[in-house]
């Protein structure tokens, strides 16, 4: 909780508080406190942002995404990972992290819930797409890619079971019953004997294609194809996590995370909603798993630890809880900083944690601040709840300055 | 006709009992307050009512209907509405978005625009402050924000906990003077307030709270004559 909802609107209503007081001694109203935001860079970009047409957002994201796709390919001196980390590899593992990140933001950023535990939904894509292609498993075997759905399917499923018992429970309490939901699914993978503990399952599945060369095109070790495989996955579960946000559902979420009492009494079935949150999150958390455990080519028990959730927490955070763009940015810096800078990689956790005590007490808002309500509101959905009082509103819309906001925006 | 009706309802939180065996009735049509000293179960009551707590004994009737064990989300679309303690309004969405919240649970989204209309009357500072972001608001302005957001339900029952709390006293007449005009449009309205004054003198009939059970009941004139209620609440000895 505490790290979703920062303190930032709060410390702006006490600010703003004496002035808007003074204000309505007489002064005209609307002079002042009306437009005192805090203005940071990145605000008055998302700002523009969320006032530019549809159309024209996909011209701006066109090129971002073209370069997204090239990435792999631009080995570029300074930003490169090599010669210690193969580049490609790299860019898999910061897409990986990103759909992670996203995936985690529904439930930390959106719905406010301090999952500490979602390294159970990733292990149990993994699983599940192993167990389904490994030939050490004793299950059925479909093709790789089948496995993704059912990747998604499972782990939501294990969403939900996980949060009707827990859901109930508010704030801190719910991040120390979530922190035990990695272990379980760990301390499961080794005593379970379909599992198989530390053995684990060799030769994951992957995708279907052969090369020239008679390798496979998704070989392990050949980071390219994998990473656009995953950014395709990106691109679309963003596509939908952006429609969710702007919807009913986002608007329930962004509420539960302001105030869950005052959401219930509004009228959200405050409980329902946080199951779909996890679930969501869950679904999505098992998708990045499966294709995590078929890039790796190896899924045993001993790569899902508790740290690495933590690590995932971080990724939302820093990047900026509840802003998808910040999720992408957090998820690919926090697999990026260990591969590039080796010598530091094994103080990973430890930076990553100072990193994210450092942006809890400084800035709530992480790097890409979301100012908020841009999770549960762009412009176009503010829109929207314009249009559906377009009558009311224009009927009252007589004052001066209202209507000069209205120009000016 | 008897809107609201609590039968000896006791509430607890863990093994503490904060409300005792209380019972009254709001009738359709009244301004009820409901008046104690801090820590007295007023707040325990409202939240009760609204469906965020859960008595421990007695039963809530509303319309008629037993709701006892109602989930507070239902029991607005019921037409229950709450301005909780603390105002509650969501810092980050803007007035218009807030207000918007409040039509979650509608079922009719015809009537929505002119309750936004109504509200827009009644408090045409949120009209002018339509965009901006409701935690940058002025505490009084949050208060008309938590109070036009719960009249975006349409309610049959409008719940204010202590709509005065800390505001500065041209706010605080202003915002009594609106209560009075909501009911007026046929509202009922259950006040909580320590501000004993403004709430009896505005209410049709008034409940004293001490430690969670009801010590006096009647008129809000009655209850302003009475000498021990002089002395407790309204600062005259
Ligand atoms: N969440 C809680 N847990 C335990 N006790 C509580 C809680 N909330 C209120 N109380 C106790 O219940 C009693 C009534 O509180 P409340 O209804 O908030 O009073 P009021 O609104 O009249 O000030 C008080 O003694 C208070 O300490
Ligand atoms: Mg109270």
């Amino acid at each position: 909780m505490s790290m979703s909802d920062g303190p930032k609107p709060l410390q702006t209503s006490k600010s703003a508080q004496g002035t808007a007081e003074a204000e309505s001694h007489g002064v005209p109203p609307g002079s002042s406190a009306a437009v005192a935001r805090p203005r940071r860079t990145f605000g008055a970009w998302s700002d523009k942002w969320r006032e530019m047409p549809r159309t024209k957002q996909w011209l701006v994201l066109l090129p971002v995404v073209v370069l997204a796709f090239l990435l792999p390919l631009m080995d570029i001196p300074l930003i490169t990972t090599e010669p210690g980390n193969d580049w490609p590899l790299a860019c898999q593992a910061m897409a990986i992290f990103a759909l992670v990140a996203v995936g985690l933001n529904i439930v930390i950023g959106y719905a406010g819930l301090l999952d500490l535990g979602y390294i159970a939904f990733f292990a149990v894509g993994s699983y599940t797409a192993a167990m389904l292609t490994s030939p050490d498993s004793a299950f059925i075997k479909i093709p790789y890619l089948w496995t993704i759905p059912v990747a998604i399917a499972v782990s939501m499923f294990v969403g939900v079971l996980l949060g009707l018992p827990t859901l109930r429970l508010r704030g801190d309490y719910l991040a120390i019953v979530t922190l035990g939901f990695g272990e379980i699914v760990r301390i499961l993978a080794t005593l379970i004997p379909a599992m198989k503990g530390q053995p684990g399952f060799q030769n994951v599945g992957h995708p279907p294609g052969v090369g020239d060369d008679g390798v496979p095109v998704f070989a392990n070790n050949n980071g390219t194809p994998w990473y656009w495989l995953t950014l395709v996955i990106l691109i679309i579960i963003l596509f939908l996590v952006g429609n969710m946000e702007r919807s009913r559902v986002g608007r329930a979420w962004i509420a539960i995370r302001e105030d869950e009492d005052a959401a219930e009494t509004m009228g959200v079935p405050t409980f329902k909603y946080k199951v779909w949150a996890f679930a969501l999150g869950a679904g999505v958390g098992g998708l990045a798993g499966a294709i995590m455990g078929g890039q790796v080519g190896f899924v045993n028990n001993q790569k899902f630890d508790v740290v690495t959730s933590i690590l995932f927490v971080a990724a939302v955070v820093l990047g900026g809880s509840g802003n998808k763009v910040g999720a992408i940015v957090g998820g690919a810096l926090v697999a990026y900083i260990p591969l590039r800078f080796t010598a530091i990689a094994e103080y990973k956790f430890l930076i990553f944690g100072v990193a994210l005590i450092i942006i809890m007490i400084y800035r709530a808002q992480g790097l890409v601040p979301a100012r908020q309500r841009l999770l549960a509101y762009g412009t176009k959905a503010y829109a929207d709840v314009k249009r559906k009082y377009g009558k009311a509103s224009h009927r009252a819309d007589t004052t001066p300055q209202s209507t000069a906001e209205g120009a000016s925006s | 006709m008897t809107l609201l009706e609590m039968k000896n309802v006791s509430v607890h939180y863990g093994r503490i009992e904060a409300i005792h065996d209380m019972s009254f009735t709001v009738e359709e049509g009244e301004i009820v307050s409901l008046i104690g000293a801090n820590g007295a179960g007023k707040t325990t009551t409202m939240k009760t009512i609204s469906g965020l707590l859960n008595p421990s004994g007695g039963s809530i009737k509303f319309m008629d209907e037993d709701i006892t064990k109602m989930k507070a989300h239902i029991r607005v679309v019921q037409g229950i509405s709450q301005a909780p303690e603390g105002r509650g309004i969501f810092p980050a969405m803007t007035v218009l978005e807030n207000l918007d919240m409040g039509t979650f649970g509608r079922k009719d989204r015809s009537g929505v625009s002119d309750d936004l209309e109504r509200v827009f009357t009644l408090f045409p500072r949120l009209k002018e402050r339509e965009k901006q972001f409701g935690g940058t608001m002025s505490g009084g302005e949050q208060q008309m924000l938590a109070i036009g957001r719960a009249l975006m339900s349409r309610p049959k029952l409008l719940l204010l906990d202590e709509p005065s709390m800390g505001l500065a006293p041209q706010f605080i007449r202003q915002i009594f003077k609106i209560i009075t005009e909501i009911n007026g449009q046929g509202t009922t309205v259950l006040l909580v307030e320590q501000n004993a004054n403004q709430a009896l003198a505005r209410a049709h009939r008034a409940f004293v709270l001490e430690t969670g059970a009801i010590t006096h009941s009647g008129t809000g004139k009655e209850l302003l004559a009475n000498p021990a209620i002089k002395e407790a609440y309204l600062g005259v000895g």
